[in-house]
């Protein structure tokens, strides 16, 4: 613990998630910005969200890409960092799971998709069609990072207003 | 942002290592505060600019999936004359009584989602026909292509009007009359795990009005009609 208390009071892994978390969330929200009804399409394709009443799975369309882009925004900017990074986290709890879901529902649907590890989709995350094992250990990966910028004590590299 | 700086103080008495208790629980209500703020500000900025969308916007009030909850084809009966009656066009199962020899034979193998589905050799004596009748004006045949615009220009089937799934609402009116006109409205997209098509027929008809008896789904699609070598035509224009 104490190395990780030094480790985080050098403010290097919180600028490292600052960057790299904000970025991400950034471009991906854009992206589904960019074109909702594919965005739609693709939580649909979960089907782990009910389908009734019809505005609940089309709000989280209209309304999940451009809170990933406010989330960007706050983590590369620093102003509302750690909320900011709990809302990311939470995003990120909810959608490794999913992806592993989607994952596993789709082996063995073709010959080339004979384990989780060689399955190519396309989540709706903003990246295309990539393989899911990667694709969980970069969420994985961005949780760790997501909640290292909401629970940093570092007074370093916090951006925001009071800097 | 006054909560951010607040959180800003608070890491630094963290790092003090005084007063943890309260940094914590101060810092809880902040960051509570900022996620509601972020929350707030990405809806309305959502809403704002979905609203504001010439094209591509998200209808929130519209089912873009309706074909399992709500089966598109009425129970059909014949009355004493031999023609079709409508007795009932909800609360339907999916049982598709329908007195149109084309389907005869598939009845049995289809889903049961009271959507019309056709095999290739199907759609295939269908767009024969439109082709003989093209030159007389008629257009008892109508496909209907439920894939996005670039994909649309990429390659469809000659004739085939385009009719997005998602932004259908906008384009329906100009393609009604076309619509009203056919027998047969062949819909399809992709082919494959594409299920715009199915979605499609079900709005046209349980949405916008038109004879579900007259609806099909093509589900190969367009890769099925590629791979058998059939025509394709480029650009904007049906042919």
């Amino acid at each position: 613990m104490d190395a990780l208390k030094r480790l985080d009071a050098t403010g290097i892994p919180l600028l490292l998630a600052r960057i790299v978390v904000g970025f991400v969330f950034l471009s991906y929200g854009i992206e589904k910005v960019s074109d909702p009804l594919t965005f739609l399409k693709s939580i649909k394709n979960y089907d782990l969200l009910p389908l009734e009443p019809t505005w609940f799975i089309n709000s989280i369309a209209v309304i999940l890409p451009f809170t990933e882009i406010v989330c960007g925004l706050a983590l590369l900017s620093g102003i509302g960092l750690r909320a900011g990074g709990a809302i990311t986290s939470l995003m990120l709890m909810a959608f490794t799971p999913a992806v592993y879901l989607l994952g596993s529902s789709l082996v063995g649907t073709t010959a080339e998709f004979d384990s989780l590890c060689n399955v190519v989709a396309d989540c709706g995350c903003g990246s295309g069609a990539i393989p899911i094992c990667n694709k969980l250990m970069e969420n994985c990966g961005m949780l760790i990072l997501s909640l290292w910028a909401t629970f940093s004590m570092s007074g370093k590299f916090r951006g925001g207003l009071s800097t | 942002m006054n909560a951010e700086n607040h959180e800003g103080q608070n890491a630094s008495l963290a790092n003090d290592g005084s007063s943890k208790g309260l940094s914590t629980s101060c810092c809880c209500g902040s960051v509570l505060k900022s996620a509601l703020v972020i929350v707030a500000l990405s809806s309305f900025l959502a809403l704002t600019t979905n609203a504001l969308r010439s094209s591509g916007s998200i209808d929130l009030s519209r089912n873009y999936f309706r074909t399992l909850q709500a089966p598109v084809n009425p129970v059909q009966e014949q009355d004493s004359n031999g023609s079709n009656s409508e007795i009932n066009s909800a609360g339907n199962t999916g049982e598709n009584i329908s007195d149109q020899d084309t389907t005869s034979g598939q009845e049995e193998a289809q889903p049961d989602d009271g959507i019309q589905r056709l095999t290739f050799e199907d759609v295939h004596d269908h767009f024969m026909t439109a082709e003989e009748m093209v030159g007389m004006g008629e257009s008892i045949v109508a496909f209907v292509d439920a894939r996005v615009r670039d994909q649309y220009e990429e390659g469809h089937i000659p004739g085939a009007l385009w009719l997005y799934h998602y932004e259908s609402g906008d384009l329906i009116d100009a393609l009604r009359p076309q619509l009203e006109m056919a027998f047969f409205i062949i819909v399809y997209c992709n082919g494959g795990d594409c299920e715009d098509s199915l979605y499609l027929a079900a709005d046209l008809g349980s949405l916008y009005g038109l004879p579900p008896e007259n609806i099909y789904v093509y589900e190969g699609g367009l890769n099925e009609w590629k791979e058998r070598e059939m025509p394709v035509v480029t650009g904007s224009e049906a042919r």
